[in-house]
């Protein structure tokens, strides 16, 4: 199975995305809002804190670090996300949002929000509950049998994201005071709330989460290719259907719950990676995590940077580079 | 218990270990109950909230204020001192480069993960929570203790006091307590309800605030106001550029509404009555004389 042409390609492939994704954390953790130098940031890096500006040290290490390596799980967990849905229902368009596990998440975030519950650990865990309760309804919805079958799922996904885009909006109505504004910022997606230790359970628990796809992406792979012949290919369809989208939806509410909806980068970067790369998934999964992760750092540094009057959220940049490189490819591809 | 006590001592111990306070430090409670270490005389200030920049200014201490909010336009110099981020929505690097040795925050509005952030940083900040007018009045006091201006702020204080005893004085002797719908939001219509300060100044100015309920900030239809019949139509200018023709346009076609009928629809500086500084006792002036325009004829 593991050909050496195979591990030759997924090295290769690895590497070159390794050095974009250092370099994007290197551009990352040099630019702020507080301007910077490129040869600032090296010293700092370099010759230790005694050595440097203490101030330039924590808004290096404390403020900026955090986040990048934050940009970094959430973008590559939702690329991965993306990528496993795209292949379980085999529909480009398939990503988490539209199965409404990121909708789900935000009824609970927001229900945590009005309940006063602090961001961490309050608001991630009724973000998480609620992601975990729309992934429950969706198997209700089309239990047994229609589960395999992908326009069901996508369907029951469709009509759970109307439903709670209904619920999110009656919430809001309800809402009067300074509250509404932290309900409207988790909901544009943000990554500046990223402290290091809570970026370090995100990364406690998202990386065995990227193992675990890793060692399904042949099982992805025999799922493209239809369920008679992965069948005859020796594969659990039904084990591996669900092993993967629990360990996706998990992934994907959990970053969420951190940071709000992303938009677009579930759709996006695979869509990207799989023009570059080729389709077989062995090698897609290391490209999503190191390329998913290096777009998301760079949007970040530019939802930070761009605008001089306060940071905007991180959400917006991904949808409005997203959506017209969706666009493009689909035409070039078409 | 003994190895917890040992483990804490140890905790304890590292902790000065490797965040040394200065020299000069002392330790203070905040108003959320919050202790923490400030400097003797903290020299390099970051407000993040309007309100605080107005009691910072009003206190003298400008020269000490090395960041504000956004929106911390009162007084006009405050536009001047560079900005650390909207309230809601700081820019914890610009904070930090800033190098403050005292921030001051407000427990409404500020979000709570900064102040834990920054505290997480080394950075101290000081919480305040003022919720109605009295309250104002102690965070000043409180501050000015901070800021070693304890004179300055008692000074303030008592002007306070003594301006709103003579607003006092005027309303006990109005004849009629008219009914104020108080107007902070044009479409949808929302007012203000109790436990808020403007319906605390409504009922100081002799008025009766006829959105006083539960909800702080109740939502109003236009049939709702109408029925409420107000005597006095107070809006507020938070939507600026000329609004407030448009919308005492809209409302002069309901002469049913008393205050309408009597040319009562006002404008008042939202600015005046949505921060807790000791400009409000100007609110509640401008409040009172809105109400009561009669008490107040024998002045300018």
């Amino acid at each position: 199975m593991e050909s050496p042409l195979l591990l030759k390609r997924l090295f290769r492939v690895s590497v070159l995305l390794l050095i974009l994704l250092i370099a994007a954390v290197f551009f990352g953790i040099s630019i702020g809002s507080t301007g910077s130098g490129i040869s600032e940031t090296l010293t700092t890096l370099f010759s230790g804190p005694e050595a440097t500006d203490p101030m330039r040290h924590t808004i290096i290490w404390q403020v900026r670090f955090p986040r990048v390596i934050l940009a970094i799980l959430v973008g590559a967990a939702l690329s991965l996300g993306g990528l496993v849905f795209q292949a379980l229902l085999r529909n480009p368009l398939a990503e988490p949002y539209i199965l409404g596990i990121s909708s789900g998440s935000g009824i609970g975030a927001i229900i945590g929000i009005l309940a006063g519950l602090p961001r961490f650990p309050g608001v991630s865990a009724t973000a998480f509950a609620g992601s975990m309760g729309t992934l429950l309804l969706l198997f209700v919805m089309s239990s047994g049998q229609t589960l395999l079958k992908k326009d069901t799922l996508l369907l029951s996904g469709v009509m759970v994201n109307a439903f709670c885009a209904a619920l999110i909006t009656f919430l809001m109505s309800i809402t009067q005071d300074s509250r509404l504004h932290n309900i409207l910022f988790w909901l544009m997606g943000d990554l500046s709330a990223a402290d290091l230790s809570q970026v370090g359970i995100v990364a406690i628990a998202l990386i065995p989460c990227f193992v675990l796809l890793f060692a399904l992406s042949n099982s992805m792979n025999l799922l493209l290719m239809g369920r008679e012949l992965a069948q005859t290919m020796g594969l659990n369809i039904k084990a591996a259907t669900l092993t993967l989208l629990v360990a996706t939806s998990f992934m994907v509410s959990l970053t969420v719950s951190f940071c709000g909806p992303v938009g677009f980068v579930g759709l996006v970067m695979p869509h990207v990676l799989r023009l570059a790369f080729g389709p077989d998934h062995r090698v897609l999964v290391p490209a999503c995590i190191f390329g998913g992760g290096a777009y998301m750092v760079l949007c970040d540094l530019l939802a930070r940077t761009l605008p001089d009057q306060g940071e905007m959220p991180a959400g917006v940049i991904t949808a409005m580079i997203g959506v017209p490189l969706f666009i493009l490819l689909l035409k070039r591809s078409g | 218990m003994k190895q917890i006590r040992y483990m804490l001592f140890l905790i304890t111990f590292c902790t000065f270990l490797f965040f040394p306070g200065p020299s000069g430090a002392r330790t203070v409670t905040d108003e959320t109950g919050r202790s923490l270490t400030i400097p003797d005389d903290p020299r390099r200030i970051v407000s993040f909230a309007p309100s605080i920049t107005e009691i910072i200014f009003a206190l003298g201490r400008q020269d000490r204020l090395k960041g504000v909010s956004r929106f911390s336009d009162f007084p006009p110099e405050a536009t001047q001192l560079p900005s650390v981020g909207s309230y809601i929505r700081l820019d914890i690097e610009k904070i930090v480069a800033l190098k403050p040795d005292l921030c001051f925050a407000t427990k409404d509005g500020n979000p709570k993960d900064v102040v834990t952030r920054l505290t997480a940083i080394g950075i101290p900040v000081y919480v305040v929570d003022p919720r109605n007018l009295e309250a104002v009045m102690e965070t000043t006091l409180r501050m000015g203790d901070v800021l070693n201006a304890a004179p300055r702020a008692d000074a303030i204080v008592h002007e306070m006091l003594s301006r709103i005893d003579r607003v006092r004085a005027l309303i006990a002797t109005a004849p009629s307590r008219p009914r104020v719908f108080f107007q902070i939001e044009i479409s949808p219509i929302v007012s203000v309800g109790a436990q808020t300060f403007v319906n605390e100044l409504i009922e100081m100015a002799g008025g009766i605030n006829l959105a006083k309920g539960s909800a702080p900030y109740p939502r109003f239809s236009r049939e709702q106001v109408l029925a409420l019949a107000p005597d006095v139509l107070i809006i507020t200018s938070m939507a600026r550029g000329g609004r407030f023709d448009q919308v005492k346009k809209e409302w002069s076609q309901w002469p049913s509404i008393p205050a309408v009928r009597n040319h009562r629809v006002l404008m008042v500086d939202s600015n005046l009555f949505d921060r807790p500084s000791p400009r409000l006792v100007t609110a509640l002036e401008t409040l009172a004389r809105s109400i009561h325009p009669e008490l107040f004829e024998g002045e300018k």
